[in-house]
C-alpha cells in the first residue's frame, strides 16, 4: 500500500473520530508520507536485526533489555504517526511520545553519569522544540477553527506576513529536532552515548522527522516568500560548514558521525532552499532539482549514516572505546566491518559510484540552473551555496579519510585493539551489508530511484510545468555509465598486473632506514586535522591542560587539548550562567519555613481574587 | 566512424602528453640551470622502466594500499571523458559535467589519501593531511570560477568556457585573464609543483605529494606519476578552452602550444623561485580564491551592471 502510494501518488486517508478536544483525526499517507514511512520501516527493521547482536554482551552481563525494546517500538510507531497524522493537537501528542521514547533509548547505559547528563540535555532541547511547535499550531488552529492541516493552508496562503512568522516558528521547532545550526547543540552529545542502533535510528531517521515537518509546512504555504527562502538557504549552508568543521576535528568516532549529521541536514536544507528559491522566482526546473535533490539526500543519508553508525557500533563493541586515537589496524582484524565502513565513508563523501553523489549532483545542478535567475542577491547567495557545498564536500572527504584510516588502517595504537581476534557476528554485519548494497545500487542505477522520488516532490510543487525530465534521467544514466567505466578500468589494470606475474617482496614501511615498526609514531587523528585547526583558528575554542616537565628529572608531565563547540562555549554556557544567576535571586523564597509558604498562598489568593474583581467585572 | 577516430585521437594525445609535459618542464629547468638535461622523452623511458619492475610492499598495508593507485588512475581517466581535450569537445558532453569531473577527481584523491595512511608511516600521514588541506581551499575557488562563467552564458557544459568573450563583452578580457591565472595556480597546487611543493626534494619532512607515495613501487608508482601528470593536463585543457575562441579551426594546434607554454612556465617558475615556507602555503593558495572572487564580481558586474 505504501509503495503503491509512493509510485502512484494517490493518497490513502483514514479518519478517526476521537471526539472531545481532538475532533476528527485525519491520518493521510500521501507520497511524501509514504517516502518517509518507507525509510522508517526499512531502517527500523535493519536496526532491529543489528540490535540483536549489539545488545548480546549487555544481556550476558545481566542487563534487562525488555524496556529498551518497548521504547524502540514506541519510537518507530510514533515516527510513523508523526509522518501521517494531519491533526495539529494529536501531532503534538505523538511528537512528544517520539521525543520521550527516544530519551529513554538514549539513556540505555544509565549507570554512567555522563549518559544521564547528556540525556537530560536532550530532553530539555526537545521540550524547547515542542514549545516552538505549540505556538504556531495554536495560532493556526485558532484562526482556522480546526486542528486539521488542510484547514491551515488557506490562512497561510492569504497572509504572507503571518506565514513568514509561522514558518520561522516552525523552522525553529523542527530545526531543533533536525539539528540546524545554531539549534544543534543536543545532537553531538546525545548521539555518542546512545547504543549504536539507536544513534543510527536517531541520526538516520528521527532527525529527518524535523525535515518532514518543514517540508509539510512548506507544502501548506505553497509559494514561499523571499525572506524565508533566503533564510533557509543561508542557515543550511552555515549548518553544513559548521557541522563538517567540527566533525573533522573530533577524535570520538560517534561524535564525529553526529556532527556529520548536522552537515548532511545542512545539505538537505540547501536542496530545500534551492527548491524554495525556484518556487519564489517562478523557475519550476530549479525548484524541482532542489527538492528532488533534498529528497534524494534524505534517503541517501539515512542509508549511509546508518551504515556508518552500525560500523562504529561494531568497533565500539570490540574495542570498548570510541576514541580513534586508541584504534588502528582494524581492517585486518575486522575485515567485513572495515570494508563496509569504507563503502559508507565513500558514499557520505558523495563519491561517484555510490548513492551520495546522485543527491548532491541534483542539488548542484539546481544551483547552477538557478544562477541564471536575474537577481543580484540571488546570484550572490547561490555562489555562496555552491562554494559552500564544494568546501563541505572536500572537508567531508578529509573527515572520512581520517576516520577510516585512523580507525582501520596502519598499526593498532593500543593493546586492546591489537588483541582483537574476530569480527562481529553476522547479525551485525548483514544489516550493514544490505545498506552497503543499497548504497551501491542506487549509485549505479540512479534513474530508477529518481523516477520513484518524483512523486514526493509533487506534494511540494506543481509538476505539470516541468519539461525535460527525460533529460535529467539521461544525465543520471551517463553518470552511472562513468561509474561502470571506473570499475572496468580498475578491473583491466588489476588483470594486467595479475597477468604480468610480478614478484612481490614484503618489507616494513619506509622509516628513513629505521626498520622496526613504530606504532606510536603513526600519524594520529588530531595531527591529521592539525593544519585545519591552525587554518581556521577563530572558529574553535581550544582548552589546553598542560603540565610541563620540570627540573632535570621530571616526575610527571601531561598535555591534553579539548576543543569546545563555540556555540556551546559562547552562547549556551553564558545563557546557563545567566539562568543560574537569575534564579539564584529567588533562592530566599524557598527557605523551608512553613509559615512563609502559607504567606505566599495567602498573597496569591488575594491577588487572584482582586484580579478577578478588576478584570472579570468588565 | 569519424567520431570513433576523433575519440581515439583524443585519448591517445591525452595519454601521451603528460610524459611530454614533464619532459618539457625538466628540460626548461635544465636550460635555466645551465645544464644540457635529459631528453624530453625521459619521463616515458622512466615509466617503461618502472612498469617492468616488481613490487615491494610494506607488511603493514592491506588490500587498500594496492588498489588505491588503480582507483585513482581509473578515476582520472574517466574524468577526462568529461573535459574538452585536444579538439575542444568533451567526449561526453553533459550539462553540469563539471560536477562529475570534480567528484571523480575527488574519488581518486580519497583513495590516494587512504593508500598513504595505510602504510602506518608518520611521513605519509603528514603528506596526506597537507595535501587534503590544500584541496579544501582550491575546490571552492574552482567551483566559484566555473559557476560564474557558466552563469554568464546560461549553458552548464564546459562548452561555455570558450564563449566568455562573446557573452561578457568588454569584461571578457579581464574575466579570461583572472580565470586563467587562477587555473594556472590550480595547476601548480594540484600538480604539486613549486612554490607549493617541490617534486625534487629529498627530505621527507618537507615533501607533500612525494611523501604520500614513499612506499609505492614498480608499476603502481608508474601509474601514480602518470595520473598526476594527467590531472595537470586536465586543468591545462580547461585553460586552453578558456583562451582559444570558440570554433577555431586550428584548435588542436593552439591547444598544443598552450600545453607547451604552460609547461615552460612551470619550469621557469621552478628554476626562479624556491618553495614557500610550509606555514605560508595557505596564504599562497588563498591567492587563487581571491582571483576566483574577482572573476565572480566581474561576471556579476556584467550580468547585473549592464
Amino acid at each position: 500500500m505504501i509503495l503503491d502510494t509512493l509510485l502512484t501518488g494517490y493518497p490513502v486517508i483514514k479518519t478517526i473520530n476521537a471526539g472531545g478536544v481532538f475532533g476528527k483525526i485525519n491520518f493521510v499517507i500521501d507520497s511524501l508520507s509514504a517516502f518517509f514511512i518507507l525509510i522508517i520501516l526499512m531502517m527500523g527493521f535493519l536496526a532491529l536485526i543489528y540490535s540483536k547482536g549489539y545488545l548480546k554482551p549487555y544481556i550476558q552481563k545481566g542487563k534487562s533489555v525488555v524496556s529498551h525494546y518497548i521504547f524502540f517500538f514506541m519510537l518507530i510507531l510514533s515516527m510513523l504517526g508523526v509522518v501521517t497524522c494531519q491533526n495539529a493537537l494529536f501531532f503534538l501528542v505523538i511528537w512528544e511520545i517520539m521525543s520521550l521514547s527516544s530519551f529513554f533509548l538514549v539513556i540505555f547505559e544509565n549507570e554512567e553519569k555522563e549518559v544521564l547528563k547528556a540525556g537530560v540535555k536532550y530532553l530539555i532541547f526537545m521540550h524547547i522544540s515542542v514549545l516552538f511547535l505549540i505556538i504556531p499550531f495554536a495560532i493556526l488552529s485558532i484562526k482556522a477553527g480546526s486542528y486539521d492541516f488542510n484547514a491551515f493552508a488557506p490562512i497561510l496562503k492569504e497572509n504572507t506576513g503571518l506565514a513568514n512568522i509561522i514558518f520561522m516558528l516552525f523552522f525553529t521547532g523542527f530545526g531543533i529536532k533536525a539539528g540546524f545550526v545554531p539549534l544543534h547543540n543536543w545532537l553531538p552529545d546525545a548521539h555518542p552515548i546512545a547504543p549504536s542502533h539507536i544513534s543510527a535510528i536517531m541520526s538516520g531517521v528521527m532527525i529527518k522527522t524535523g525535515i518532514y515537518g518543514i517540508l509539510r509546512i512548506l507544502s501548506l504555504i505553497g509559494t514561499p516568500s523571499k525572506f524565508i527562502a533566503y533564510f533557509v538557504l543561508i542557515i543550511s549552508v552555515i549548518s553544513a560548514i559548521y557541522g563538517i568543521l567540527y566533525a573533522l576535528i573530533q577524535s570520538d568516532i560517534k561524535k564525529m558521525l553526529a556532527y556529520s549529521s548536522i552537515e548532511n541536514i545542512g545539505i538537505i536544507g540547501i536542496g530545500i532552499g534551492v527548491g524554495m528559491l525556484g518556487l519564489m522566482h517562478g523557475q519550476p526546473i530549479v525548484a524541482f532539482l532542489g527538492f528532488i535533490g533534498a529528497i534524494f539526500h534524505i534517503l541517501n543519508h539515512s542509508i549511509f549514516k546508518n551504515l556508518l553508525f552500525f560500523g562504529a557500533g561494531a568497533v565500539y563493541l570490540k574495542n570498548h572505546t570510541k576514541n580513534m586515537e586508541l584504534l588502528g589496524g582494524l581492517i585486518k582484524k575486522m575485515p567485513a566491518t572495515g570494508a563496509l565502513f569504507l563503502i559508507g565513508a565513500a558514499a557520505i563523501c558523495a563519491l561517484p559510484p555510490f548513492n551520495g553523489f546522485i543527491g548532491e549532483f541534483l542539488i548542484y545542478f539546481g544551483i547552477l540552473k538557478g544562477l541564471s535567475i536575474s537577481s543580484f542577491f540571488n546570484f550572490l547567495i547561490l555562489i555562496f551555496a555552491i562554494s559552500g557545498l564544494a568546501f563541505v564536500g572536500t572537508m567531508a572527504l578529509i573527515c572520512f579519510t581520517k576516520a577510516f584510516s585512523i580507525t582501520f588502517l596502519g598499526h593498532s595504537r593500543s593493546e586492546k585493539a591489537e588483541s582483537i581476534q574476530n569480527d562481529v557476528s553476522k547479525t551485525m554485519t548483514i544489516p550493514m551489508g544490505i545498506l552497503a548494497v543499497l548504497a551501491l545500487l542506487i549509485g549505479l542505477f540512479p534513474e530508477v530511484m529518481f523516477e520513484i522520488l518524483i512523486m514526493p516532490v509533487e506534494t511540494l510543487m506543481d509538476l505539470s510545468a516541468i519539461t525535460g525530465v527525460e533529460e535529467f534521467i539521461g544525465i543520471l544514466q551517463i553518470i552511472a555509465l562513468s561509474a561502470f567505466m571506473v570499475f572496468s578500468i580498475i578491473l583491466l589494470l588489476e588483470y594486467l598486473i595479475k597477468f604480468s606475474n610480478k614478484k612481490v617482496e614484503k618489507t616494513s614501511t619506509w622509516g628513513c632506514g629505521y626498520h622496526k615498526e613504530l606504532k606510536r609514531a603513526q600519524y594520529t587523528a588530531s595531527s591529521y586535522a592539525g593544519p585545519f585547526l591552525s587554518m581556521l583558528k577563530p572558529l574553535f575554542k581550544k582548552v589546553y591542560d598542560v603540565e610541563r616537565p620540570k627540573k632535570l628529572f621530571p616526575k610527571s608531565a601531561h598535555f591534553s587539548l579539548k576543543i569546545e563547540d563555540i556555540e556551546e562555549a559562547y552562547v549556551i554556557n553564558p545563557l546557563l550562567k545567566f539562568d543560574e544567576w537569575f534564579l539564584s535571586k529567588f533562592e530566599k523564597l524557598q527557605n523551608g519555613n512553613l509559615q512563609d509558604y502559607l504567606k505566599y498562598g495567602l498573597v496569591f489568593l488575594i491577588i487572584s481574587i482582586a484580579g478577578s474583581f478588576f478584570f472579570g467585572g468588565f | 566512424m569519424v567520431k570513433g577516430i576523433i575519440i581515439l585521437l583524443n585519448l591517445i594525445t591525452f595519454l601521451f602528453l603528460p610524459f611530454l609535459m614533464t619532459g618539457i618542464i625538466r628540460k626548461t629547468k635544465a636550460f635555466w640551470g645551465g645544464r644540457y638535461g635529459a631528453s624530453i622523452f625521459q619521463p616515458l623511458y622512466d615509466f617503461i622502466k618502472l612498469i617492468k619492475k616488481d613490487f615491494v610492499i610494506s607488511t603493514t598495508t592491506s588490500a587498500i594500499f594496492r588498489l588505491a593507485p588503480l582507483i585513482s588512475f581509473a578515476s582520472v581517466i574517466t574524468a577526462a571523458f568529461f573535459v574538452p581535450l585536444i579538439f575542444g569537445n568533451a567526449i561526453i558532453n553533459i550539462p553540469a559535467g563539471l560536477i562529475v569531473f570534480a567528484y571523480l577527481l575527488a574519488l581518486g584523491k580519497f583513495f590516494s589519501l587512504l593508500g598513504a595512511m595505510d602504510t602506518g608511516s608518520s611521513f605519509e600521514g603528514m603528506g596526506a593531511s597537507r595535501e587534503a588541506c590544500f584541496t579544501s581551499i582550491v575546490e571552492p575557488a574552482f567551483f566559484i570560477i566555473m559557476a560564474s562563467i557558466m552563469a554568464l552564458s546560461g549553458n552548464y557544459t564546459f562548452e561555455s568556457l570558450s564563449k566568455i568573450a562573446e557573452n561578457a563583452g568588454s569584461y571578457g578580457a579581464l574575466i579570461i585573464i583572472f580565470a586563467v591565472l587562477a587555473l594556472f595556480l590550480m595547476v601548480l597546487i594540484e600538480g604539486c609543483r613549486v612554490p607549493v611543493d617541490d617534486p625534487a626534494t629529498h627530505l621527507e619532512l618537507t615533501m607533500i605529494h612525494e611523501v604520500m607515495i614513499l612506499d609505492n613501487s614498480g608499476p603502481e608508482l608508474a601509474l601514480i606519476s602518470w595520473a598526476s601528470g594527467m590531472k595537470m593536463l586536465l586543468i591545462i585543457s580547461l585553460i586552453a578552452k578558456i583562451i582559444i575562441p570558440d570554433g577555431n579551426p586550428l584548435y588542436a594546434f593552439y591547444y598544443l602550444i598552450i600545453v607547451f607554454f604552460t609547461s615552460v612556465m612551470i619550469g621557469t617558475l621552478e628554476s626562479s623561485m624556491a618553495r614557500i615556507r610550509m606555514s605560508h602555503i595557505f596564504e599562497f593558495i588563498f591567492i587563487m580564491s581571491s582571483f576566483a572572487l574577482i572573476v565572480m564580481s566581474l561576471t556579476a558586474a556584467k550580468v547585473f551592471g549592464g
